[in-house]
Formats: structure tokens, C-alpha cells, sequence
């Protein structure tokens, strides 16, 4: 009897794990990027896959191309050749607004903020786009009494126009969603404070709220620990990880610190002048000659073919 | 007690208070005029103070309401109040069309192609002659921009306004001002929202527009020039950029202080022009910088307000 | 009209046409330097251009100060040195007076152009409330001198000289005439134009101002005294605003109003490229040409309307300009 218990037990798991397996499936997949600013290039030949679930990290030193690769990824630039699937669909040659809108949301290294607007503001700036929106119901379809709102819309223009029916509950649900978010970073007491008057710290923090605000599949956090001493760094790693497990949220973290990525991060792609140098578990990078090199200096290499974030 | 339902009441009150106290003639007069360059001010400000599109051609917008209006009532015989709403629609139009090569523009590129596109469109009233009467003007234009007609006009479309600022499209116009790299990737596509801002600014100028003619019975491509355009958007500096409250106070004091030196006008436009150097000087951020008016009278509001870099 | 006469049309509007636009590139160069090294539009500058005009209108005729002081007529030369450096003088004034500040308090470059809008309607009215808003006529004997010197030169290559009243006009062969004014107003421009080419390549405030329009600030840390090097940037445009503006209120009239005509100069360097010096050259010629051949072809009244439209197909093949910088958003 318990021989058949250990049996079920041991069958169970097995099966659990094909699941798992199965629930593993490729989440974002770039496809042999180059790209070129003029005779310059940036990119070279990048190709690497995320998986559903991961915390992945990009690290690289200054200059590397880190950025752009996320700028590659989040439609601000085409690349010249390769290309890039996410959740089995080509984005390539989509606008940056078109690939957010298919759930791919990022921060920037150099905080970009909506800084006159409120924090709360700015996360909900980012939050109403999860609200359908009609433009075409008029005025007059809300005098009729036998008027039907369409349900596919949270609300429509002429509601907005004069603040009553469906704006209402829409509204004060993105202001109550987007004030969690807040709180969940830590700012939900700064929530009426411009932006651009936070401090450097918050305004990180806020940055990734906002982007939580997109609901998105994939999340990239470009450096969101530059300019942060290391206490604030290891309460924004428990921020990061927390995060990813909180929301189920797959993630791709850009720093040029070593340590952080080492902390959080399984999965790491390691760059240098444009191209992968390295790939795998923060034990093998760490062991990797290339990596130390890249980042120790080879002084015959530094100079040259310098490529800019 | 709704916060929104207590703007819209204020502005009610302003409403009424604007229409039924008793006043003579002249002042009413004031009265009738200083709503309708509320209504363009407001224009130019979801244009210049929200979306961060600097304009000089928009008295061009006020143009297109005023003769459509005008040519409206007068040749064709139709009610003044359908004919006010086509003055705003008739800007819009010409307004999509025009925005569809120029919006791509930023800073000065699009101040100055506006002046181009706003001269452009003054001169075609003024050589279209069988059509508008040209330079010399068309007159007749039957007095319907009463005291009562203005204020509603006024009170409606300033509703309207602040509640669309305080909503969705408020925080996609900002945000489109504030960074547009990092609008579009919040999901806008901030040449839409660009486009929808100055579609709405147009709507407001030709509604003004088509009011002012029924004010002044008389209109002339040559009362849309240039000149007109700097005073809507040196108004909307001077309440203060990306504050709609700010904008009404300062067309307010504006309005008033032209009236008031109507007498001496030959100095008239040299302490306007004056004015617009001191108080460029003095304050650049304006009256009330890009704050809301009643932000002053709640706590912990954003202290903001700072000067930021144009684009 | 025969193919002969619209070929003579032709040609002669080109001329027309290059001579203004020679006028309107004194203008647009003055504003687009401006622009170069504060990037923001300049709307005195039509000011520049009339008080320009107004010094060498009032010292050509004669100045008589409500009776306490009179002073004789001056010569072309003399008015025209004034004028040059009396417009360069109120240029340095206003900015002065009234950017400086500004641009000491922020960085935003809205509050410098409603500044500048301000100056321009002030410049104006003073003008209006001084010596009234009529039209004045510039005497047409003023350039008689010159035309002399300039008929010498051109007689030595062989081209003859005619008169029509008043007018100078030059035979090119066949029923080609140019008028003397036309010629004058180009050789002017070039040389004022070379000129400031020499200065900006050759001497060492020409580099500074070069490196300022790169990038002020860094020219300012390098060394560069940035306050002088402004303040002679102001002088340079208002210079050339004032030839522009003895030219413009010498082939219409002078009247208050006239700086409004910078707008076309602005037009100009927009689609040349804004800030961009050979763009504004570029830019002026052509806008010169499309509004005289409008003229002669098509009606004086359409020039405006065709300039204009110029301007929204310019800004539909190419946003920036001729030579402007495409601006793109750095993340």
C-alpha cells in the first residue's frame, strides 16, 4: 500500500513536470539582429530566446548595445536584418506603439517620465489603455431611453465629454488599480506628487509601476538600479523578483553591474561591442574567459569599434 | 460632493452670474466678447499648453467659423445656431487636412509652417472674391451672438473642456507633450493624439469665430492676420502653460486690458506688445504656471510648475 | 503671346525672381544664424529690417528733430552705413534688454519667441506713433551714383545701358532688359553674403560662433565668451536685416508694417533647413523665383498663395529642410 502511494506520487510528478515542460514554451525568440547606424554597426548577429516565466538579464559593459537591443525589441528602431517572434508572432517590422499594445512594456535608462503629471497620473496614463474605448457612440444615444450601451466598451467619448454613466466606474477603477501599483512599489504616499519632482530612487520605481500599469506579457527593465546606492539596490532587487513571481511576469533586466544580475537573475546573455559573447546560468558567465575579459578590459579591443548604448 | 460635479457647478455659476447680472450695454459687450476669446483661448491651450504644439496660425481657424457662419446666415438664409456649429465643423476639417502634412513637424518647424498655413488660408478668403467679398469685407451678418448665446456657448464648451482634460484624453495629451518616445511606448500613437488635440483646438477656434461674427456683424479676412494668432497664443503663455484655469484668467485680464486702453488705441498695441516683454521677463511660466487654480486651494498638491525644455 | 515674349517673360522674371530672393536671403540668413546658436525664431527681426529702412529713409530726406535740430540729407553711403549700424545696434539692444534675462532664467525657448513677438510689435508701433503708418516712397535717385559706377563696370563687358524715366535698365540682347536695381540688390547680397562667409570661416569669432552653433553651452566651457559672442551674432543679423530692409522699402515702400515680410524670409529657411546658412540662401532663392514666375505667369495676386503652398509640399518630401538636421528621439 504505501509502495502504490510512492508509485502515484512518483507518477504524479511526472506528470506535473511534462506540464511543466509543455508550459515552457518560448516567449520572445531574436532571430540573428544586426543592425547598422550608417557604416556603424550596433547589433551584430543577436540571437537569443526567452522563455514564458523567465528573469532573464542582458549584462554587458558600457557600450555594449544593451539598450538598443532593447530598443530593437520595443519597435523604437528596425533592425537591418534577422527578426524578432514574440508569442509566436512576427514583430519585426511593428511600431513601437503596436508592439506595446501586443504586451511588451519597458523602463529607460534615462527615466522618462510624464514629469509634470502626478505619479498616480502617469501609471494611469499608462493603465487606461487597458480600457476599450468608443469614440463612435454619440451624445444622442445616451439621451434615447432605449439606449444599450455597447458592452465591448468601458466607456465612450461622450460620456467622458460630461463625466457621468460607464466614466464614472471606469475611471475610479483605473485610478483604485493604478494606486495599487503604486503602493505596490512603495509610492502610493508620493501618488499626488509630480513626477519629475520625486526623488532619482522613486522615480525608477515609478518607471516600473508604469509599466506594470501595461498588463504586459514581457517586462524590460532597462539599468533600473543605475544611481542607486546599495541599499536601494537590494531593496529594488526584492522589488524585481518580487514582482516576477507576484504577476507571473517575465522579465529581461539591462545592467552593467555585474553583482545585481548575478543576484536575480538564472538566465543571462552577456554583450560586447554589439554581439553575444556568452550565455547561460550566473556560474557559467561568471567562469566564462571572454566575459572576464570584456570586462577586466583588453585594452587591444577598447578602442575602435565603439558602439553606442 | 463629486469633485467633477463641483467643477462643472462653478462653471454654472460663472455661467450665470456672466448672463443675468444686470449690466449696460457696453459692458455687455465686454461680457459677449470675453467669452468668445475664452472659447479660442481655450483652443490654442489644449493645442500649445497640453499637447505641447506651438501655434501662430490659428486665427486662421477663427476665420473659417466666422465666414462660414457668416455666409451662412447671410447668403443662405439658415438658422444662426446650426450655422455656429458648422463654423466649428469646417475648421476641423480644413484643420485635418492641414494637420495630415504638418503635424509631423515639431517646435519651431511647426510654429512657422502654421503662420504659412494660416496667411495661406487669409489669403484665400481674401481673393476669393464672388464667394467672401474679399478684402473689403462682408457685412450684414445678423446679431446673434447675444449676451445669453455667448455665455451658454461659453459655459458648455468650457465644461466640455475640463472634463475631457481631467480624463482620458487629458493624460494621452500630456503625455504625447511631456515625452513623446515614451507615449508611443504606453501604447499611444502619438501622431493620433496629436491630431485629435488639434482637431479639438480648431473645433473651438471656429466656434469663436462664427460668434464673433455674429458680434461684430461685419467681418474681414484682415481681422484673422497674423497678429490675431500671436494674441491667442501670447494669452495662453501668459496664464500659464498646461493650465486651462490659467488660460481663462489670463484672456480675462487680456480682454479687459485692451478694452480698458480702447481710448488711447494707437498706444493700445505698443503696451500690448510691451506687456508681452515684461511679462516674458518677469514671469515666463505665466499666472499660474501649469497648475490648476484650484490646486492652490488643495493640500499636498504637485509642486511643480518648473520651466522644462521646448521638444 | 508668342513663344518669343514668354521666353523674354521668362528670363526676366528669373532675374526678378533671384534678385528678390537674394533680398529675402540677407533676411532668412540673419534669422537662421540667430537660430543656429539660440534655437528659437526671432520675430523682432522683421523689426530689424524697418528700423533699417526708417534710419536710412530719414537720413536720405533730411531729418528735422520738431525744430531743435536739423540735419542735412546724407549720401546713399553715409545713410546706408547708418542705417546698417543703427539696425545692428537695436538689434543687440533688444536681446540685451529683453532675452537675456530670459535666457538667464530658463531654458525654455517659447518664452525668448513671445518675447520676441512682443519686441516686434513694439518696434512697430513706435514707428506707427513716431512718424505715423503712411506709406513712404524711397527717392528713386538714391542709387544714382552706384548705377553710375555699375554701368561703367558693366559697359567694359559690353553691355548697354538704357533709360526709361527713372528706371536704369540694362539690355541683355534681343528684347531682355534687366533693371540696374535688380542687378544692384544681387551683387549686393552676394558680397554682404561672401562676407559673412569670410568672417565665419577666416576669423576667430566666426569659429566661435560655429562651435556655438553646435553646441553653446560646451562653447561657452571651452572659453568663449559667450554673452560678446551673442551679442555679436544680434549685431550680424540685424546688419543684413537692414540691407534687406533698404532694398524691400526701396522696390515697394516703407511703411511699419513691412517687417511682416520676414514671415516669407522665415518660410525660406524652414525650407532650407532651420539654422542651416546655405539652406536659408537655398530656401530664399527658390521662394524668390517661385513668386516671380507666379507673377509674370501666373497673377501678382497668387504669389502668396503659391509661396505658401511651396511650403506644404516642402514639409511633405522633406520635414527637416534642404539641409536641416532630422531630429530623432534619443532613448
Amino acid at each position: 500500500m504505501e509502495a502504490m502511494k510512492e508509485v502515484m506520487k512518483e507518477a504524479r510528478q511526472e506528470v506535473m513536470k511534462e506540464k511543466a515542460r509543455e508550459n515552457m514554451r518560448v516567449l520572445l525568440e531574436l532571430n540573428g539582429i544586426n543592425l547598422f547606424f550608417g557604416g556603424v554597426q550596433a547589433v551584430r548577429d543577436m540571437s537569443f530566446t526567452i522563455m514564458d516565466d523567465e528573469l532573464a538579464g542582458i549584462i554587458g559593459p558600457n557600450g555594449a548595445g544593451k539598450t538598443t537591443v532593447f530598443n530593437i525589441i520595443s519597435g523604437v528602431y528596425s533592425p537591418t536584418s534577422g527578426s524578432i517572434w514574440f508569442r509566436e508572432q512576427d514583430i519585426t517590422p511593428l511600431m513601437a506603439y503596436q508592439v506595446n499594445r501586443l504586451g511588451i512594456a519597458r523602463t529607460f535608462q534615462n527615466l522618462r517620465l510624464f514629469g509634470r503629471s502626478s505619479a498616480l497620473e502617469n501609471v494611469m496614463t499608462a493603465m487606461q489603455n487597458r480600457y476599450r474605448y468608443s469614440f463612435r457612440e454619440n451624445l444622442w444615444g445616451h439621451l434615447t431611453p432605449s439606449y444599450r450601451p455597447d458592452p465591448a466598451y468601458h466607456y465612450s467619448f461622450a460620456e467622458s465629454l460630461l463625466h457621468v454613466g460607464r466614466w464614472r466606474r471606469t475611471e475610479s477603477h483605473i485610478r483604485a488599480r493604478s494606486m495599487e501599483l503604486l503602493d505596490r512599489v512603495g509610492l502610493a504616499d508620493r501618488a499626488r506628487q509630480a513626477a519629475g519632482t520625486l526623488p532619482y530612487g522613486l522615480q525608477r520605481r515609478l518607471e516600473i509601476a508604469r509599466a506594470l500599469a501595461l498588463d504586459p506579457k514581457l517586462l524590460l527593465l532597462d539599468e533600473p538600479a543605475a544611481g542607486m546606492n546599495p541599499e536601494e539596490v537590494a531593496g529594488l532587487n526584492r522589488l524585481i523578483t518580487g514582482i516576477h513571481r507576484e504577476f507571473k511576469l517575465t522579465t529581461l533586466v539591462i545592467e552593467h553591474h555585474m553583482d545585481v544580475i548575478m543576484e536575480i537573475c538564472p538566465h543571462i546573455v552577456c554583450m560586447n561591442f554589439g554581439a553575444k559573447i556568452a550565455e547561460g546560468s550566473p556560474e557559467e558567465i561568471q567562469s566564462n574567459p571572454e566575459v572576464l575579459s570584456a570586462y577586466l578590459g583588453d585594452e587591444d579591443d577598447a578602442d575602435g569599434e565603439g558602439v553606442s548604448a | 460632493m463629486n469633485k467633477n460635479l463641483l467643477g462643472s457647478a462653478a462653471f454654472v455659476a460663472l455661467g450665470a452670474a456672466l448672463a443675468f447680472v444686470p449690466l449696460s450695454g457696453y459692458q455687455e459687450g465686454i461680457v459677449v466678447l470675453l467669452c468668445i476669446n475664452c472659447i479660442a483661448a481655450m483652443g490654442v491651450s489644449l493645442l500649445t499648453g497640453f499637447t505641447g504644439i506651438f501655434t501662430l496660425g490659428h486665427a486662421a481657424y477663427m476665420a473659417l467659423g466666422a465666414y462660414t457662419a457668416a455666409i451662412m446666415t447671410v447668403r443662405y438664409g439658415i438658422h444662426w445656431l446650426p450655422a455656429i456649429v458648422a463654423g466649428g465643423i469646417v475648421a476641423v476639417f480644413v484643420a485635418w487636412l492641414i494637420g495630415i502634412p504638418t503635424l509631423r513637424l515639431t517646435g519651431d518647424y511647426y510654429a512657422i509652417a502654421s503662420i504659412g498655413l494660416g496667411e495661406a488660408i487669409r489669403l484665400i478668403l481674401e481673393n476669393w472674391q464672388s464667394f467672401t467679398r474679399g478684402a473689403r469685407g462682408f457685412p450684414g451678418i445678423e446679431s446673434y451672438s447675444t449676451r445669453p448665446v455667448s455665455v451658454v456657448f461659453f459655459t458648455v464648451l468650457g465644461i466640455f473642456m475640463f472634463n475631457l482634460l481631467d480624463s482620458r484624453l487629458g493624460r494621452e495629451l500630456k503625455a504625447s507633450r511631456d515625452d513623446r518616445a515614451a507615449a508611443s511606448l504606453m501604447g499611444f500613437h502619438t501622431p493620433t493624439s496629436r491630431m485629435k488635440a488639434l482637431l479639438l483646438s480648431a473645433f473651438y477656434c471656429g466656434i469663436s469665430g462664427a460668434l464673433l461674427a455674429g458680434y461684430m456683424n461685419f467681418i474681414q479676412p484682415s481681422m484673422f492676420d497674423m497678429m490675431k494668432s500671436t494674441e491667442l497664443t501670447a494669452v495662453v503663455v501668459f496664464g500659464g502653460l498646461g493650465s486651462m484655469s490659467g488660460t481663462l484668467l489670463g484672456s480675462a485680464i487680456i480682454t479687459s486690458v485692451m478694452e480698458y486702453f480702447r481710448d488711447i488705441s494707437q498706444y493700445r498695441m505698443l503696451i500690448y506688445g510691451f506687456l508681452l516683454v515684461v511679462i516674458m521677463v518677469l514671469r515666463p511660466e505665466g499666472l499660474l504656471g501649469s497648475r490648476e487654480i484650484w490646486s492652490f486651494f488643495m493640500p499636498a498638491s504637485d509642486g511643480s510648475g518648473g520651466a522644462r525644455g521646448r521638444e | 503671346m508668342g513663344i518669343d515674349m514668354q521666353f523674354t517673360t521668362l528670363f526676366q522674371q528669373i532675374i526678378n525672381g533671384l534678385s528678390l530672393g537674394s533680398v529675402y536671403a540677407l533676411i532668412a540668413v540673419g534669422y537662421s544664424l540667430v537660430y543656429s546658436i539660440l534655437s528659437f525664431s526671432n520675430f523682432a527681426h522683421g523689426g530689424f529690417l524697418v528700423v533699417g529702412g526708417y534710419i536710412c529713409y530719414g537720413l536720405l530726406s533730411g531729418l528735422d528733430v520738431y525744430g531743435y535740430f536739423t540735419i542735412p540729407p546724407f549720401n546713399i553711403w553715409l545713410a546706408g552705413l547708418n542705417a546698417l549700424i543703427g539696425a545692428g545696434f537695436i538689434a543687440v539692444l533688444t536681446e540685451r534688454l529683453a532675452y537675456k534675462p530670459i535666457r538667464e532664467r530658463t531654458s525654455m525657448t517659447l518664452y525668448l519667441l513671445i518675447a520676441s513677438m512682443g519686441v516686434s510689435i513694439v518696434i512697430e508701433n513706435i514707428f506707427v506713433i513716431v512718424v505715423g503708418g503712411r506709406f513712404r516712397a524711397l527717392p528713386q535717385d538714391i542709387f544714382q551714383d552706384v548705377f553710375a559706377v555699375l554701368e561703367k563696370i558693366l559697359g567694359f563687358f559690353g553691355l548697354q545701358s538704357t533709360r526709361e524715366g527713372s528706371s536704369h535698365l540694362f539690355n541683355l540682347g534681343g528684347n531682355v532688359t534687366v533693371s540696374m536695381f535688380d542687378i544692384l540688390s544681387l551683387i549686393v547680397a552676394v558680397l554682404f553674403l561672401g562676407g559673412l562667409q569670410l568672417f565665419l570661416r577666416r576669423t576667430r569669432w566666426g569659429l566661435a560662433i560655429r562651435a556655438a552653433a553646435c553646441d553653446l553651452r560646451t562653447a561657452g566651457l571651452m572659453g568663449v565668451n559667450v554673452s560678446l559672442l551673442i551679442g555679436i551674432v544680434f549685431f550680424v543679423a540685424g546688419v543684413l536685416a537692414a540691407i534687406g530692409g533698404i532694398f524691400l522699402s526701396f522696390r515697394y515702400t516703407l511703411y511699419p508694417q513691412l517687417g511682416g515680410i520676414t514671415t516669407k524670409a522665415f518660410v525660406a529657411a524652414v525650407i532650407g533647413g532651420l539654422g542651416s546658412l546655405p539652406g536659408a540662401v537655398v530656401g530664399s532663392l527658390i521662394l524668390g523665383l517661385a513668386e516671380m514666375l507666379s507673377t509674370g505667369f501666373i497673377s501678382s495676386q497668387m504669389r502668396d498663395l503659391v509661396v505658401f503652398s511651396l511650403l506644404v509640399i516642402m514639409l511633405l518630401v522633406k520635414p527637416a529642410g534642404f539641409f536641416g538636421k532630422q531630429i530623432s528621439d534619443k532613448i
